[in-house]
């Protein structure tokens, strides 16, 4: 159950950011989810949802994207996009969609970023 | 009136950990401290498996026991009279860098050439955190059920050393200790796999070797 420290740090990020920027309200905060991180994006949501609460991002959109696994193989020097076994979140097996080689280097997609945030903020006059 | 402002942030809240966890590597390698961590569910052996590594060997080890209430193992590895330091996790389901960071600082490190790190017993968690070890062991038992690999791949995919530990009760539990090995390495094929019963006394020298290559080639 690690989904709250990561949406503590989420949150925290956003309002900080907020903050330094003068702003006054968060309108949409957008966050990528790797399918490699152990963070259910449903149970990350509903944690998110219930920490902006009092917040000035009480009423912001939260906008999940997951991203997918990027892989290099060693055997066949394929880069990208890797194959999953199983849509399941949490049991993929990763393979190279080339050669279906198990033997590869995990490129990307084990990561949890706050990307943007949509903030409103005082004209300057 | 009010401006709508997008405003790019890029912050990658897993980053934070892997930064501390190079931290804490380099504050390993500082003081000539090879540094193990092991993972496992509650039940595996993880704590059994620490005792019998202290009983067996002549390293200068030192422990962390993490847990949600760490007095438990921790206590029963001060026995050994080896210094340990238990980390608290409370509500948290597994040991991140920066607690780590924090009962390092408790140890005496100039006594130490072992470092074993001791995580909460879990399969999930773990998988996002490092600690800054040099090695990680993922110790699984029979009793756990012959699914349990293929049901946690990619802790698996993240172990330096598999051990399947139990192994003389599988038949008891009507476990296929072999399944498991074929599938950490369907996971992992390049990871050392050891088939373990602590209580028979079974595959306790072959991980202590494991441990003793490793840390040769680091």
């Amino acid at each position: 159950m690690h989904e709250l420290s990561m949406a503590q740090g989420i949150i925290n990020t956003v309002l900080e950011t907020a903050e330094n920027n003068g702003a006054t309200e968060v309108n949409k905060i957008y966050i990528e989810v790797g399918k490699l991180a152990m963070l259910n994006p449903e149970q990350l949501k509903f944690l998110l949802d219930v920490l902006v609460e009092n917040t000035m991002a009480e009423n912001a959109k939260i906008d999940i994207l997951e991203v997918p696994v990027t892989i290099s193989c060693p055997e066949c020097g394929y880069e990208g996009v890797a194959n999953l076994d199983d849509s399941d979140h949490y049991a993929p097996i990763i393979e190279c969609p080339k050669c279906e080689n198990l033997r590869i280097s995990i490129l990307g997609g084990r990561d949890c970023i706050v990307k943007n945030i949509i903030v409103e903020k005082p004209d300057e006059e | 009136m009010h401006k709508v402002a997008d405003i790019e942030v890029q912050k990658n809240i897993m980053d934070a950990n892997r930064k501390l966890a190079d931290r804490n590597k380099k504050n390993f390698e500082d003081n000539g401290i090879f540094c193990v961590d092991f993972v496992g569910a509650i039940g595996s052996g993880k704590t059994s498996l620490i005792e019998d590594i202290i009983e067996n060997t002549d390293y200068n080890i030192g422990v962390i026991a993490g847990d949600v209430i760490s007095e438990f193992d921790a206590g029963r590895i001060e026995k050994h009279d080896v210094p340990v330091v238990g980390l608290n996790t409370g509500k948290e389901c597994h040991l991140d860098a920066h607690l780590v960071g924090h009962g390092v600082g408790d140890l005496p490190l100039d006594d130490i050439d072992l470092l074993i790190i001791e995580n909460v017993g879990n399969l999930i968690c773990p998988v996002d955190f490092e600690l800054g070890s040099h090695m990680r062991i993922v110790v699984v038992s029979v009793t756990e059920g012959d699914d349990t690999v293929e049901k946690h791949p990619l802790i698996f995919k993240g172990a330096d050393l598999v051990v399947i530990n139990k192994v003389d009760l599988a038949e008891a539990v009507g476990a296929d200790a072999n399944k498991m090995v074929d599938d950490a390495k369907r996971l992992n094929p390049d990871v050392k796999i050891i088939k373990s019963s602590l209580k028979e006394g079974i595959g306790l020298e072959e991980i202590i070797d494991a441990i003793a290559e490793k840390k040769e080639n680091i």
